[in-house]
């Protein structure tokens, strides 16, 4: 612990301008503390106060130090300098809401208590100087007990005055104390305080015997037993007959207190003014109006993800398949030259390509957060969300989810009910992201729009495929609402704060934070995963006659590239060849296809292969044959590996899943895109089974991909956002269960159907 | 004249008589401003309901608003 540098806290209620006043002082010199055991996650920061070097920790935003759960008891400890990796703070700083110091002032009250100097900070002066409101900052700081100092935190106004105060108080040592309490109250305190020893804090203390069920409660429980359990009964049931009944005493004493702060220092206008936020409000809250703006919004949101990402995203692309091609070209061939190339760079770089989506979804994220709407949109579908046990503030991450799960966990952390955060984090993957499109593509084309069918057909499936999520999701989180995680229903309260214009730097701060952690944190996991199924689709690369795969193919393909030329003329021939050149041409296109075909022959053999074959009674109901099996199973890190497997197993070669309807492929790309197509058709045609269940198989595949959670990167981020590896291990197995059950009913209805 | 909260209509203003219901949920609410004495006015009715509690705008859902008893008053 280092005593030479002071250490400052920053608590205010959310919306207080916490974050904007941590960015002022501290600037760029930031970091993310996290805790263990906890999904609190703490700015700190560094700045000088009068000469000193000062940390500055940047707490959640909350109303008050009441803790109910174990994520709001953190920041209690580290107040109270009860967490082994701060040192205890040396001065708090209380920042409130010039515009709503009613409120506000309540926490203050309880910092006071703390037994540490407290500094109150005054934020959005100027609003209240608009709204008509005068304070008298002096009789206010003489009111409450501490320093008191007016800021605008957006544009710097009163900082330099506050790292002064701040030093002065850590100089002075003077410790402030809250409200009185009644002495019937204070007697209570004693009492306990004698039986818990000076082991708890004087604060916990209070907090014991004010927070009915409240963590402190639980945790003293679980610690002192029934007699303690009995002891608190007792005393809060003499106070009540006393006349002091918790929790009222405590609002009531620290709202008297506030009233009388204010009563001497500020003066009101008459009549409130209507603010803009009340003249915007009334149309962006409107239901009918509201509701409207807030689906344009979202729509113009999730258009501008899917426009402005893919130049980027191609990019990203473009640079990956170059440094791939680079390395291939410098390392001689080999496993380990295969596994950089394949497994690490096109591997890891396949998840690098979402960057830009995450980036950009996290910027309009911020925008509407810090300006204000988002606590409006979640107000407008808080009605739709508690059909499902949810609440409006899951609506945004999991309409995230379909452009990419892994945003819309991130986006769950503005949920503060842990039971509404998980139930949301656990359901979002089910909603049809961008990477389950290539895939429908695929099988819509080859076994929907066929000619003959009404052509309204394949846009039906692909419209059912995405509602088969909207709809599941619900019903799953209303499931663990009911079982899993039952709970109270949530309370739900929530403030919509005043509508404020955002800071361009805190929201360039957001996306390159949230384009930092997905890179380096699910990235590390995902690369893992690509090496492993790489490796089981690569080894062993020996056939039976002990040759390496690699080496023959490689062979193979030095012998069709020598005669591509002779090839391309025979074909341009056409029906004009003699017989003797037909013959050359059969053998020269034979020799052409072997490269893929020995591909596929590896594949086969290869410990993916094999144990692809080996399961393929479990995957009959699905009617799926090894194949179909293999390209789920490879496709299980992420979801668009079945499009380039199918294209190994089916021997046309290596197949780019974009090049799947999109117009813009270029022409080779789409040749095989097609020839993918053609090739599956054909060797399902050959079959008993999918040759006259085609349709039921193609849409079992689909829904199985619907349903199943494919996407490492996903898991990942749940084990991260939920600081545990049961959650991902529970995600993964009950969407697999649903997606196998759902794929099974789906082709044993198609097959008495088509029957 | 007692009544829930959820029987006021838009525009209406009302004092705060009484918070029923769990203790942690009134503590929660006593946070935000409605406790007892505390003056709102409904800006909308339903559920959820968007109140005005001393200039600051909360939104609460039906259920919950029925538990906090208010004497309607003229803003």
């Amino acid at each position: 612990m280092q005593t030479a540098t002071l250490t400052v806290a920053l608590v205010g209620n959310p919306n207080a301008g916490k974050s904007t006043l941590f960015n002022a002082l501290s600037g760029l010199r930031q970091r993310v503390g996290n805790y263990p055991g906890v999904t609190v996650e703490m700015k700190k920061g560094k700045f000088v106060a009068g000469g000193a070097d000062a940390d500055l920790i940047d707490l959640p935003g909350t109303y008050s130090l009441a803790a109910r759960s174990p994520d709001e008891m953190v920041a209690v400890d580290l107040l109270l300098g009860r967490r082994p990796e701060e040192p205890r703070p040396s001065v708090v700083v209380s920042i409130v809401d010039a515009t709503n110091l009613d409120r506000h002032l309540y926490l203050t009250s309880q910092l006071l208590d703390l037994g540490v100097p407290v500094v109150v900070a005054v934020n959005m002066i100027d609003a209240a100087k608009a709204q008509g409101l005068a304070i008298d900052y002096a009789k206010l700081g003489a009111a409450i007990g501490a320093p008191v100092v007016p800021i605008q935190a957006n544009n710097g106004t009163g900082v330099p005055e506050l790292t002064k105060l701040i030093r002065a108080a850590v100089d002075g040592g003077a410790r402030p104390h809250g409200p009185a309490f009644p002495p019937a109250f204070e007697e209570a305190v004693g009492q306990f305080q004698k039986e818990l020893s000076d082991e708890v804090p004087a604060f916990l203390v209070r907090r014991l015997i004010l927070d009915v069920g409240g963590y402190t409660e639980q945790w003293l429980v679980e610690r002192h037993g029934e007699r303690l359990k009995a002891m608190l009964a007792a005393a809060r049931d003499r106070l009540a007959a006393a006349g002091h009944a918790v929790p009222g005493v405590e609002a009531r004493a620290r709202f008297n207190w506030v009233k009388a702060a204010i009563a001497a220092a500020v003066t009101k206008p008459a009549v409130r003014p209507v603010t803009w936020t009340d003249r915007i409000d009334a149309v962006l809250a409107h239901r009918l109006w509201g509701t409207l703006v807030f689906l344009t919004v979202m729509f113009l949101m999730f258009q501008s993800i899917f426009l402005w990402a893919k130049p980027l995203m191609d990019l990203i692309d473009g640079g990956r398949e170059s440094v791939a091609k680079a390395v291939e070209g410098a390392m001689a061939s080999g496993p380990l030259r295969a596994l950089v190339a394949d497994g690490v760079i096109k591997g890891a770089g396949s998840v690098l390509v979402f960057l830009p989506q995450i980036m950009i979804l996290f910027g309009f994220i911020a925008v509407l957060e810090d300006c204000g709407y988002m606590a409006r949109a979640a107000f407008l579908m808080d009605r739709l969300m508690s059909r499902c046990g949810l609440s409006g503030k899951s609506f945004i991450p999991m309409l995230s989810s379909v452009a990419c799960a892994v945003p819309g966990i991130m986006a769950t952390r503005v949920i503060e009910n842990r039971r509404d955060r998980l139930a949301t984090i656990l359901v979002s993957p089910l909603m049809s992201c961008s990477a389950r499109l290539p895939v429908y593509v695929l099988l819509i084309g080859a076994f929907v729009a066929k000619p003959g069918s009404p052509g309204w057909l394949p846009g039906l499936v692909l419209f059912a495929m995405y509602m088969i999520g909207f709809t599941v999701a619900p019903l799953v989180a209303l499931g663990l609402r009911r079982t899993l995680l039952r709970g109270a229903p949530p309370v739900f309260v929530m403030e919509l704060p005043a509508y404020r214009r955002p800071k361009l730097t805190s929201v360039l701060r957001r996306m390159f934070g949230a384009g930092w952690a997905f890179t380096f944190r699910a990235g590390t996991i995902i690369l893992a995963a690509m090496i492993v199924v790489w490796a089981l689709l690569y080894f062993p690369h020996t056939d039976a006659n002990g040759e390496s795969y690699p080496e023959r193919i490689e062979r193979a393909e030095d012998a069709a590239k020598e005669n591509a030329d002779r090839l391309k003329e025979l074909k341009e021939k056409g029906d004009a060849a003699t017989e003797e050149e037909k013959a050359e041409l059969a053998k020269l296109e034979d020799a052409a296809a072997l490269p893929d075909r020995l591909n596929g022959e590896w594949k086969r053999r290869s410990a993916l292969g094999r144990a692809g074959l080996w399961m393929e009674p479990a995957f009959k109901p699905l009617g799926w044959d090894w194949k179909i099996g293999v390209g789920v199973m490879a496709s299980f890190p992420a979801r668009e590996v079945i499009v380039g497997t199918f294209g190994l197993l089916y021997d046309v070669g290596d197949v780019d899943p974009k090049a799947v309807g999109d117009q813009s492929a270029d022409d080779e790309a789409k040749e095989k895109a097609a020839g993918l197509t053609k090739a599956v058709q054909d060797d399902w045609s050959k079959d008993p089974v999918r040759g006259r269940y085609g349709v039921p198989v193609a849409l079992s595949i689909m829904v199985f991909f619907a349903l199943c959670c494919q996407c490492a990167a996903t898991l990942a981020t749940i084990w991260r956002e939920t600081k545990s590896v049961a959650w991902p291990v529970f995600t993964f197995v009950y969407m697999t269960a649903l997606a196998y059950l759902g794929a099974t009913a789906t082709f044993q209805l198609g097959k008495l159907i088509v029957g | 004249m007692l009544m829930p909260l959820d029987m006021l209509t838009a525009g209406e203003w009302a004092e705060v008589e009484e918070v029923t219901g769990q203790p942690a949920w009134v503590g929660r609410l006593a946070e935000l401003g409605i406790r007892q004495g505390c003056r709102l006015q409904v800006v909308q009715p339903g559920s959820p309901c968007l109140l005005n509690v001393s200039g600051c705008k909360l939104c609460l859902r039906g259920g919950e608003c029925s538990q906090i008893l208010v004497r309607p008053v003229v803003g």
